[in-house]
């Protein structure tokens, strides 16, 4: 169980902004989307950042961990080759299933909190890290809708996937903000209860409310209640990395700058 | 039954009821459900437009009521990329006259071009 380095502010790399990332002030390391990679063949911009020693983190969105088909060896192994190409320092996934009954949801679906889903889950995030060659983090996701039945709530379930498995943690703000809103979710009580030990980094991202619903679009500015929660989680915990996805709408890149600025400056201000 | 054929029936049922005018799953909020459908909707139309901007170029105004249509009827298959699903939605729209099917492909014979002699 080896422990997590100190990554910094970061933000995610998209090839439609990998200039601005080159260039951008206060970028201390990048997470890439692993499924957009060759498995052997890096984009000159990420060659790039490695040569200068910024951190890259493989982030897969397909392994379903959550979902009861069995795992796609092949996908965890793309994302292990992913992983030895930058030299992650970690991977990350989602606590989420994709696909199920032969469909694609075509987006990372809430999994069910009750005790078959988490034994299925655990199963395979076993399974994975078994096969990755750096630690795993899984991240919360924003969900439209709440599966009935649960027997847990969404911080105790992360926290007995933890227990359970010895998997890291990649707690997104944008999502437990998004899920407080939608779902009312307890944000407080989900910050309580998760073993923030376990931290890897952090997601913030931006979004809107659009017809009394609050979508994560990551292709809007970065709201201040997600910004006040990543300062409650501060209070909490010293986050060894804290991430902004943006993926789509891409603002000028002063823009991205403020905003990469104000994370630091929220950060800084709990230390 | 174990735990994972559970969880897969009810993951199975709630994606099939979201992508696939299923019967709504029993306990679920039929308004969040009709939501989340939505939304997935929406986001496999806008990877759709991305992937294919020729696509939505030639369809124009057309083009979203007629994705819509092609994936209610046409919920995207374990393992099927989005470049495969492009394909097949081409196909659709070729079948119902929405686009103008291609010519065939002219075969062009090439000419060496021959050195001129010194």
């Amino acid at each position: 169980m080896s422990a997590i380095p100190e990554l910094g502010v970061g933000i995610g790399w998209r090839p439609e902004i990998d200039l601005t990332v080159e260039r951008l002030p206060g970028v201390d390391f990048v997470e890439v989307v692993a499924e957009n990679l060759h498995a052997h063949d890096l984009p000159d911009s990420l060659r790039l950042l490695r040569e200068r020693g910024t951190p890259v983190i493989p982030h897969a969105v397909s392994l379903s961990l959550g979902g009861a088909d069995p795992l796609d060896m092949a996908k965890v192994e793309h994302l292990g080759a992913v992983a030895g190409l930058v030299d992650a320092p970690l991977v990350s996934d989602h606590v989420a299933f994709v696909r199920a009954g032969g469909l694609e949801a075509g987006h990372l679906m809430p999994v069910p909190r009750t005790r078959d889903a988490l034994d299925v889950l655990c199963a395979n995030v076993k399974q994975a890290q078994a096969a990755l060659p750096v630690p795993l983090a899984l991240e919360n996701v924003a969900a439209l809708l709440e599966w009935p039945g649960a027997d847990l709530g969404e911080g105790e379930f992360l926290a007995e996937l933890v227990e359970r498995t010895d998997c890291w943690l990649l707690v997104d703000v944008a999502n437990l903000h998004a899920n407080s809103l939608n779902l009312g979710t307890d944000a407080q009580a989900f910050l309580d209860v998760i073993p923030l030990e376990r931290l890897a980094y952090v997601h913030v991202a931006g979004g809107a409310d659009e017809h009394g619903t609050y979508h994560d679009t990551h292709a809007h500015a970065v709201p201040a209640p997600v910004l006040e929660l990543l300062g409650e989680l501060c209070a909490r915990v010293r986050p060894p990395g804290v991430l902004l996805e943006r993926d789509d709408a891409y603002p000028t890149d002063a823009e991205l700058a403020g905003e990469l600025a104000s994370i630091r400056t929220v950060v800084e201000a709990a230390r | 039954m174990t735990a994972r054929d559970r969880v897969a029936a009810a993951q199975a049922e709630l994606l099939r009821a979201l992508l696939a005018d299923g019967t709504p799953p029993e306990g679920f909020d039929t308004e969040r459900l009709a939501l989340q459908s939505r939304s997935l909707l929406a986001k496999r139309t806008r990877v759709m437009a991305s992937v294919r901007p020729d696509l939505a170029e030639a369809l124009g105004d057309r083009f979203r009521d007629l994705f819509h249509a092609y994936a209610k009827e046409n919920p995207r298959p374990t393992g099927i990329g989005y470049r495969a699903d492009s394909e097949t939605f081409t196909t659709w729209l070729h079948e119902r006259d929405h686009l103008p099917k291609p010519r065939p492909r002219r075969r062009w014979t090439v000419f060496k071009s021959r050195k001129p002699h010194p």
